[in-house]
């Protein structure tokens, strides 16, 4: 079980969705979700469709993946809109039930509401389906660089997001192991009432946060060890690169962004 | 042979009005030899290790690796750069995400430029034979795996000095052999020093000289061959004596003539065969 873990959502591929700079990703998710605002309009809204569903279908992520980072938030987009065609009073009378009146400014408004979302949480999974969490972490590392000088802790936010993400399958399984050892003296996890399950799980926490602050402990030992002296100075052994496909993924949303623009009415 | 750490009268303790876990420490290393501090828990050795690389300072007493004293601010990364540690934990230990990370992380504290970093971690990574596996992640590894790992970031350092923590304690005895192996192997090839703190006599039986502590002090110092003829002290300060030594002992007290110490399991049964032959 431990050997196949995958920690976050990453999908492995070759594609060129995959291939391209964190950077260029963690950017162009930013900037989307702010041109998404421009959309007012049919075609805006069906012009914002194409590129993201093109994008993923370049990055060649099965759909169901997709699917399940929509899924969380479906019931919301689905409350958004009803709220929308029923609260809306805009435009032309569609129909009317006794008191129930739908307008067409209301369900253009429920569609473009929805939509917008749609697309605001199929771009973001894309950028954690198609790339790595530590590739994400040197990627903003190097983006938020400049706010060092703000005495933003830039290096010390990217080293604790590396630790963390190394420590969780050794947590993990030691996990299993604790879970076994309570269970061998009789513990039960799985079963009873919620009340009981959830204090079944303190003599699980407790022995696990205990190793965990002993880890702690060790690992900042052997880090200083290693000469760690925070993050003045150092070099790091990540190299992004940054080429014509990067550039050429803003060249698309500048065009996209110009005609969104155009397009507003 | 040149000293390359020298200890000098060194007393230390975690907290004030506590006793001291080191008293009146006093030892030296030797460029290029095998060391190994051996004693039971409790006797002070890896508190003496922490100080050999200043993670700890003493209280009273200085600590000098080739020159620089690790109470000064400034030389204590040149002493870190220096004196490597193995701890006991493979898992630990480990703060990369991939080998490959994990042998950087001690480069990119010391500044190195990646070019040369590469170059170094290529290198380092051979070393230990684990070429192979320079991109999986540490849960990938076995424990043995692991500390090889561990070995190759201090080697990438360029240390003079490598610490082995009880760096054997928590492996299966195959992870155990694949260790030590590595260490010999960089030893007589590199001419690295090698300290070795360990409760295990048997690994201690190897070295070129040990160094016997019990309650913070240094009761004992020299050859394994001549520390050995004092089992009855070693096993006093609780620690177990290797089998073929044990059984050397057992053999001995019953009545059987046998002479010279036997360390190793061919010497105990060279011993024991040429034994009617002699007389």
């Amino acid at each position: 079980m431990m050997q196949n873990i995958i920690i976050g959502q990453y999908v492995p591929g070759k594609s060129y969705v995959h291939n391209l700079d964190p950077r260029a990703k963690l950017l162009t998710t930013f900037l989307f979700v702010i041109i998404v605002f421009l959309a007012n309009n049919w075609i805006s809204y069906a012009l914002l469709g194409a590129f993201t569903l093109s994008a993923i279908g370049v990055s060649r992520i099965p759909i169901r993946f997709i699917y399940n980072g929509l899924k969380p938030i479906l019931l919301i987009i689905i409350l958004t809109f009803l709220l929308h065609v029923f609260l809306t009073k805009e435009g032309p009378l569609l129909f009317s039930l006794g008191f129930i009146e739908v307008y067409q400014g209301g369900v253009e408004q429920g569609v473009f509401i929805s939509m917008r979302l749609l697309f605001l949480i199929m771009i973001t999974s894309l950028l954690t389906l198609t790339t790595t969490p530590i590739d994400i972490t040197v990627g903003l590392e190097t983006l938020l660089g400049p706010f060092k000088r703000f005495g933003l802790p830039v290096h010390e936010f990217a080293l604790m997001m590396s630790i963390a993400l190394r420590f969780i399958p050794t947590l993990l399984e030691e996990t299993e192991k604790i879970m076994k050892a309570q269970a061998a003296r009789g513990a039960q996890f799985s079963t009873g009432p919620i009340k009981e399950r959830l204090k079944s799980i303190v003599p699980l926490l407790v022995p696990l946060f205990v190793s965990a602050f002993k880890r702690a402990e060790d690992l900042a030992m052997a880090m200083e060890a290693r000469g760690y002296r925070g993050g003045e100075g150092r070099t790091s052994i990540r190299l992004l690169k940054w080429d014509a496909k990067d550039s050429l993924l803003f060249v698309l949303l500048l065009l996209l962004t110009t005609a969104l623009i155009l397009l507003r009415s | 042979m040149s000293d390359l750490i020298s200890v000098q009268n060194v007393s230390f303790r975690y907290q004030e009005e506590q006793p001291y876990v080191l008293n009146n420490v006093s030892l030296t290393v030797q460029k290029g030899e095998w060391l190994a501090i051996v004693g039971h828990n409790g006797s002070g050795k890896s508190t003496l290790a922490r100080h050999l690389n200043g993670l700890l300072q003493p209280e009273k007493g200085d600590v000098l690796v080739e020159g620089y004293n690790s109470r000064d601010e400034e030389s204590i990364w040149e002493v870190r750069r220096r004196v490597g540690i193995v701890f006991q934990n493979p898992d630990n230990q480990f703060v990369g995400t991939s080998v490959r990370d994990d042998v950087a992380f001690g480069l990119e504290n010391n500044g190195v430029p990646r070019d040369e970093m590469i170059e170094r971690i290529t290198e380092s990574i051979k070393r230990v034979k684990m070429e192979e596996y320079m991109d999986q992640e540490p849960h990938r590894l076995s424990g043995g795996q692991k500390q090889r790992v561990a070995i190759a970031g201090i080697v990438a350092l360029r240390p003079s000095i490598v610490i082995l923590d009880e760096a054997t304690s928590m492996l299966d005895p195959a992870g155990r052999k694949e260790v030590l192996e590595t260490m010999r192997e960089l030893k007589e090839e590199e001419g690295m020093t090698v300290i070795s703190i360990t409760h295990d006599l048997e690994e201690a039986a190897k070295a070129d000289r040990m160094i016997v502590m019990n309650k913070g002090e240094v009761i004992d110092e020299g050859l394994p061959k001549d520390i050995f003829q004092k089992g009855d002290m070693l096993e006093e300060i609780g620690l177990d004596l290797p089998f073929p030594l044990q059984m050397h002992r057992a053999l001995k007290e019953r009545g059987f003539p046998l002479d010279s110490l036997t360390l190793s399991q061919e010497e105990l049964v060279d011993e024991i065969w040429t034994l009617q032959s002699k007389i």
